[in-house]
């Protein structure tokens, strides 16, 4: 019933595409991340499942409903935005209750509800207080919950948490996974923070320049990303991506990174992409996915910059075209200047056509 | 060439205090970040230092000498805002010139200041634009390089790139400090997001409620949290602090759940384990104490692990991806050198004689 299904969905705004051929299913009870940076489409999207815009071409359907002329208030979406709409002059319990007593639920139950969200959301002790005054922090927990009090069976948010501290985000996260959990809503969530995508989504669908770039769980969006926007968007730091060319020496494939020498031998996967590939590559690995080794072996480059982070030393590496991140849990004597050998794993490369931006898979 | 200090500052408003008796000294040339919650005081001692406001009591001192009764022009101080403030019907470059064509410089000092600007900021391409036309990072440096080309004693800045996207954010932080190492300028830097002041951060200052908690290097701080406070508002995840009592072999959390193996020592009612620092394995009769899995956030290159000794919940941060699921039981282990003690008004005690691993124990 609550399925999201978007098929062809365009959205142009005069002579501009904001949302180009959107093709996704959100499946009833999913909690699906729309991930990008600001311009993306994403909230584009957002706001014709919520039916706030019309698609300039393309289908939405709630399980088997056209959502065709169905006007917002009639779609039974719950919204949440990332500025929040409170009444100020009622106090938190007025604001929860608002929409069951809108609709004319009896008292009973209005007062059973409005206990249980408040203390869902850890809202019990400020009940009674009114609205205006209340930090930021807290109006954005009414705000969720005023919403999710009427167990809308699709739930809309909007950068709920871009607001708030990051102290509170963290916990916000934990909080409206949790909110989830219970109702088991459809959730589709927009934001621009790849930690919420990751931490909270079942899927998440990236997007850039009004395209859908890929969509899958955190860990296959991480792991496998399917072009080089992608790989560069997620993870932090993105993916290192250096320029090279497959070659091949008795049988074993490897990338001739110029510069920077040969990569070690890939892995039996990777080198089938690698002899499948139709010209120069970008040859990609994640910064936590290396570990130094002895001079001689894999690659060197001058530590250009070292960011110790609490526990994570983030080395920046080399400059321009032949640059990279790696990641390092301790801080072992780094010194800017000196060149750091190191080699990711061969399991953890990944192949791209440098021409395309495409990954290049096995098979 | 500027040292800043405070001796003692308070500032109110009304009776909100602002500051409360802080004392500091940012060395020349240092790059010192103040770090805080919202209305911790952060932005309230940046205005302090520009001499927008008056201290109540208390003085402040630019190289030695008080400039309580200085004006903010006299100062010399220049401070780049959170809301950049670029002038919308002048180009980049005639942003950047203003503050010298104020202060009737030659043109050709000023051309040559621009230009050497520009460089450092890489904006050289886009100085013809007008900020309407730059993205919110070239509006940033366009800023950064208008504070930079007064050749002022220090630079303020107040959250300067907080509204870059992530991405963006990681790249320009190492940038502004690259710029101040080759500026040679004392940098007071202001930031909410903790990843930024420890990455460009020689020291920072940790405030709350207005009054500094610590100063020191990020690293030490992170290592060495003064109090539970400092503890938990440093590090993501958030430190684990749990309350412990004495036993005869050290010391036992959530009804004897959680064993910590140390040398007892006297006055210690919570300790500290970063959730990094905490090693999670299979359960199988084997080491450490056993706990349930209640969450797993895989972020890709580490996992966040939240678990329940007792009635204990835990966070643990594993490298990688491991394979394990919620509801299963494992075994929890920790270093013992890295547990941190705490008294019982939250102060952090020094560490005892090396504990000792035992059984069931982390």
């Amino acid at each position: 019933m609550s399925m999201i299904r978007l098929e062809h969905l365009v959205k142009r705004f005069g002579a501009f595409t904001a949302l180009k051929t959107m093709d996704l299913t959100i499946a009833d009870g999913e909690f699906v991340a729309l991930l990008g940076p600001s311009g993306c489409g994403k909230s584009t999207t957002m706001n014709m499942i919520a039916g706030m815009e019309t698609p300039s071409e393309g289908r939405i359907l709630f399980g088997d409903r056209d959502m065709a002329g169905v006007p917002m208030g009639r779609r039974g979406v719950g919204f949440v935005f990332q500025n929040y709409a409170i009444f100020t002059h009622m106090t938190v319990r007025q604001n929860l209750s608002y929409g069951l007593r809108a609709t004319r639920r009896p008292s009973d139950e209005v007062a059973r509800r409005t206990n249980a969200m408040a203390e869902l959301l850890q809202l019990t002790p400020m009940l009674d207080r009114p609205a205006h005054g209340l930090s930021v922090n807290i109006l954005q927990r009414v705000a969720i919950g005023r919403s999710a009090i009427m167990e809308p069976a699709i739930f809309l948010l909007d950068e709920p948490l871009s607001n708030v501290d990051a102290a509170f985000r963290a916990v916000m996260r934990t909080e409206l996974k949790g909110l989830q959990r219970s109702f088991k809503q459809t959730m589709v969530y927009v934001t621009h923070d790849q930690l919420e995508a990751m931490t909270m989504a079942d899927r998440i669908a990236v997007m850039d320049h009004g395209v859908l770039q890929q969509v899958g769980t955190p860990l296959e969006i991480y792991n496998d990303p399917a072009n080089l926007f992608v790989a560069k968007f997620i993870g932090s730091p993105g993916m290192n991506l250096l320029h090279g060319r497959p070659t091949e020496s008795v049988g074993q494939m490897a990338i001739d990174l110029g510069a920077l020498g040969h990569s070690l031998p890939l892995a039996p996967e990777q080198a089938a992409a690698a002899r499948r590939a139709k010209g120069d590559v970008v040859f990609g690995f994640r910064p936590e996915q290396a570990t130094r080794v002895g001079e001689g072996q894999g690659m060197a480059m001058p530590i250009s910059f070292v960011e110790r982070i609490g526990a994570r030393t983030i080395l920046h590496l080399g400059e321009g075209a032949a640059s990279a991140k790696t990641v390092f849990e301790n801080d072992a004597g780094f010194e800017m200047g000196r060149a750091l050998h190191f080699a990711p794993h061969p399991s953890a490369v990944r192949l791209f056509d440098a021409a395309s931006g495409a990954a290049l898979r096995g098979q | 060439m500027a040292e800043i200090a405070f001796r003692n500052v308070t500032k109110r408003y009304g009776a909100t205090l602002a500051v409360d008796d802080a004392s500091f000294t940012v060395a020349d040339n240092e790059f010192f970040c103040f770090f805080g919650p919202p209305l911790s005081g952060k932005s309230t001692i940046l205005r302090l230092i520009l001499g927008l406001e008056k201290p109540d009591s208390g003085e402040i001192l630019i190289d030695g000498k008080a400039v309580n009764a200085v004006s903010p022009a006299a100062r010399n101080i220049a401070m780049v805002f959170q809301n950049l403030a670029l002038f919308p019907h002048m180009t980049a470059a005639d942003n950047v010139r203003f503050p010298l064509v104020e202060r009737r410089e030659a043109p050709a000092r000023i051309e040559a200041r621009l230009r050497d600007a520009a460089e450092k900021l890489h904006i050289g391409h886009i100085l013809h634009k007008m900020p309407g036309q730059l993205s919110g990072g070239e509006r940033q440096r366009v800023a950064i390089a208008r504070a930079l080309v007064r050749d002022p004693a220090a630079y303020l800045m107040d959250d300067p790139i907080s509204a870059l996207d992530a991405r963006l954010r990681e790249e320009t932080r190492v940038e502004l400090k690259r710029i101040q190492r080759e500026a040679g300028r004392t940098l007071i830097y202001v930031t909410h997001d903790q990843e930024e002041a420890m990455s460009v951060a020689d020291r920072m200052a940790i405030l709350e409620h207005g009054a500094i908690r610590q100063i020191g290097r990020p690293v030490e701080i992170y290592d060495h949290p003064a109090t539970t406070y400092v503890a938990r508002f440093l590090g993501s995840p958030v430190m684990n602090i749990l309350p412990v009592q004495t036993t005869g072999a050290g010391f036992e959390a959530a009804a004897g759940a959680l064993q910590v193996a140390a040398v007892a020592q006297s006055g210690v009612t919570e300790i500290g384990l970063r959730p990094e620092d905490l090693r999670v394995s299979h359960w199988e009769g084997g080491a450490g104490v056993p706990a349930t899995v209640s969450e797993v956030e895989p972020l890709g290159g580490y996992t966040v692990v939240t678990l329940t000794a007792g009635a204990q919940p835990l966070r643990a941060m594993l490298r990688g991806q491991p394979d394990i699921r919620v509801g299963a039981l494992v075994g929890l282990g920790c270093d013992p050198e890295r547990v941190m003690y705490f008294g019982a008004g939250g102060e952090a005690l020094p560490k005892s004689a090396a504990p000792s691993l035992g059984g069931d124990r982390i």
